[in-house]
């Protein structure tokens, strides 16, 4: 079954390239805040799997912005992206939780490691490197291993943790959904041992992915997922692309997307391009699109059922 | 002199009654006839989690005119940072008291997630700083930092989390957090950062709740220990050069009658767990010894635990939570809290079992007979 997520937007409200001579009395109170709470409504109400809240320096918070996601819909599900070092394993599960109590466990955590070690030292990490990933292991394992087990006890490097365990209710949702990426053995063997969804990717190879982790961890069904940008053409278009942009397209970042590489095109373009992923493994569609209420509507609205189309016809072919 | 009335937010489930020990509002217990958020409708779930009910508490508390309400913290409990996010947009002018640890948090990504919320919930975020009892509790969440040291810790973690709020860039090397160039957003940085309610007794509390809080949080006591507690903080701030307000969490049985509330008690009482009865007379657990401290004599009856006019200290057999409360009629409750009042209290986390409905009554009926107070504005 294939699920697209859509990554909300995030940082402060791009330029407008009004000019000099625009004036807005309105203060500002239409933030990045205000556009992902619209947002998250319209990817519920448009049908898609759920959204991703990034782990922005220059936004939003995403563990806010998810808890409001979930609570504001009743389908969607929602992907917090963060670091371990935000806060220690047992307490990301006692969040967790509790969110997934309330929300019919549709959370998951969208954890990152390593990164730009200024970066995180501006947030108040300085673990990095080699010890990013095994300190990520034990955050995932002792995450895991409080909500799934009591007694719990886990002695590492980084954590620590003695005789502990949820009781019930707390244990009763399921763990959330765990999304890593990243191309190293490392990080590889990190996905091999925790992830549900590894995200890939555009150029990256899904076979050789898929093959790279069953070698790690023979029998455990981790999905392929990638992250990817698009923008859906459609009649009257006055931003996105270049005109002459088609087909897979790396100028994202010029518009102000996070992920550069993507697809560009009409619905039915698109959803061939998600198809033939698909046709190699991929089921999880991160997207990046702006602007994010519109293009949640399109993607719903146009690319979901053409793709469904695409995947009724292969059902078809193969009786 | 204004006084901000707050109330609790369960996070544990809830009683019918305080008569009736089991909670079966939420899913603690069994399902069953009965229980509700979440109920059984025609034999299946309703697929109301507890959530619901805690937001009709909050909306209850906030027509009551209470401003805000308290969300504990404890390993068996939901988690408040959780459930503010997820009721940030369901009250408007009623506050959220997040009870946290900060030592299990990061202070930047802590600054980021209260300024974030801030921003959805227009500024209603108030933390109450605990910093654990220390023991298997503090184990169990992973934390092995030492009694004194995670004192140290809460203040260090204060003082990065406003920091990083505040000044731009910013830059810390400390024991416990280091930080190179960080800083929020501007939208974020913008935000007021929350009020502080600092809880802890001893001494190293004492001294970090001098350097950060903006309220000192106390469980209700008898007025002398109060009185002393408080005391021990003020010496302490001047040396800081700083004023402290003063909180008390502070349950309450109010009726029309002092009889009728008396009532409540004795019911209660007498269909206490008698194991629990037994292990609560011999000062077998912490909360009870404390309690027990300030009884004198043999405890026979239910009253004997009135330590004074309408100060009862057995209302952890009633429910979980803190032992003392206010047991009386509506004026002598609203009189007691006057008295707190005068004490230098100017701000009363009250609760009451059931939380929802007696948030309502105390509202109604108690809080506009209290003298010392502006009465809570309504939003």
């Amino acid at each position: 079954m294939t699920e697209v997520i859509l990554r909300l937007p995030s940082g402060p409200a791009p330029e407008r390239g009004l000019g000099p001579a625009a004036t807005d009395m309105r203060g500002g109170l239409y933030g990045p805040l205000e556009e992902a709470f619209q947002t998250w409504r319209a990817a519920e109400i448009a049908g898609l799997a759920g959204v991703l809240a990034p782990d922005d320096p220059d936004g939003e918070e995403p563990w806010t912005v998810a808890a409001g996601a979930l609570r504001s819909g009743r389908h969607l599900r929602a992907v917090a992206e963060f670091a371990p070092s935000f806060a220690t394993p047992v307490y990301a599960a006692k969040m967790s939780a509790t969110l997934q109590r309330f929300t019919g466990g549709r959370l998951g955590w969208k954890v990152t490691v390593g990164g730009d070690p200024a970066e995180r030292a501006a947030q108040g990490d300085t673990v990095t490197g080699a010890d990013a990933l095994r300190r990520a292991d034990e955050f995932l394992t002792a995450a895991r291993g409080v909500w799934q087990e009591r007694p719990f006890t886990f002695e590492g490097d980084f954590y620590r943790v003695l005789e502990g365990g949820f009781g019930h209710p707390l244990s009763g949702g399921p763990f959330p959904t765990v999304y890593l990426s990243g191309r190293t053995p490392g990080e590889l063997d990190l996905s091999a041992a925790h992830a549900d969804v590894h995200l890939l990717r555009l150029g990256d190879d899904p076979e050789a992915v898929r093959a790279e982790l069953d070698r790690r961890a023979p029998g455990r069904a981790v999905r392929l997922g990638v992250e990817l940008s698009v923008s859906v053409r459609h009649v009257g278009q006055d931003d996105g692309p270049p005109e002459e942009v088609s087909g897979r397209w790396g100028g994202f970042a010029s518009l102000g997307h996070t992920v550069p590489e993507g697809f560009v095109g009409t619905p039915a373009e698109l959803a061939a391009e998600f198809d033939a992923l698909r046709r190699r493994g991929v089921t999880v569609f991160v997207v990046e699109a702006r602007p994010a209420l519109a293009e949640a509507y399109r993607l719903g609205e146009h690319l979901l059922p053409a793709l469904a189309d695409l995947e009724r016809e292969e059902t078809a072919d193969a009786r | 002199m204004s006084v901000d009335f707050y109330w609790r937010i369960g996070m544990h489930g809830d009683q019918r009654s305080l008569t009736e020990r089991a909670a079966t509002r939420g899913d603690w217990e069994p399902g069953g006839p009965g229980r509700i958020a979440p109920a059984l409708r025609g034999g299946a779930p309703d697929g109301y989690a507890y959530v619901e009910h805690m937001a009709d508490v909050a909306r209850s508390a906030e027509a009551a005119g209470f401003y805000g309400g308290l969300m504990p913290s404890f390993p068996f409990t939901d988690d408040p940072w959780a459930t503010a996010g997820l009721l940030a947009r369901e009250t408007r002018g009623f506050r959220f008291m997040i009870a946290f640890q900060p030592g299990f948090l990061n202070p930047v990504h802590a600054a980021r997630m209260a300024a974030s919320l801030q921003r959805a919930t227009g500024g209603r975020v108030v933390y109450n700083v605990i910093t654990g009892g220390g023991g298997p509790a503090q184990l169990w969440w992973g934390d092995e930092v030492a009694h004194d040291d995670r004192y140290a810790r809460t203040s260090e973690f204060l003082h990065v989390h406003k920091g990083v709020w505040k000044e731009r860039p910013y830059t810390f090397d400390g024991r416990f957090y280091r930080v190179r160039d960080g800083a929020l957003p501007e939208a974020l940085a913008a935000q007021d950062l929350p009020e502080i309610y600092f809880s802890g007794s001893s001494a190293a509390a004492i001294d970090a709740a001098g350097r950060h809080a903006d309220h000192y949080l106390s469980w209700m006591e008898p007025t002398a220990a109060l009185a002393r507690k408080f005391a021990s903080v003020r010496e302490h701030s001047a040396a800081l050069g700083r004023t402290p307000r003063f909180a008390v969490r502070v349950d309450v049985v109010a009726r029309r009658t002092e009889r009728a509330a008396w009532d409540v008690v004795r019911t209660g009482f007498e269909s206490a767990d008698p194991a629990a009865l037994a292990r609560w007379r011999t000062g077998d657990s912490v909360g009870a010894a404390r309690s027990l401290s300030f009884i004198d004599g043999p405890v026979s009856g239910y009253r004997d635990l009135e330590v004074e006019p309408n100060v009862w200290g057995g209302f952890s057999l009633l429910r979980g939570g803190p032992a003392f409360g206010l047991v009386g009629s509506y004026a002598q409750v609203a009189e007691r809290i006057d008295e707190l009042i005068a004490l230098g209290v100017d701000a009363f986390i009250l609760a009451g079992v059931p939380h929802l409905e007696e948030a309502r009554r105390v509202g109604a009926e108690v809080l506009p007979l209290v003298t010392g107070a502006r009465r809570p504005a309504l939003v």
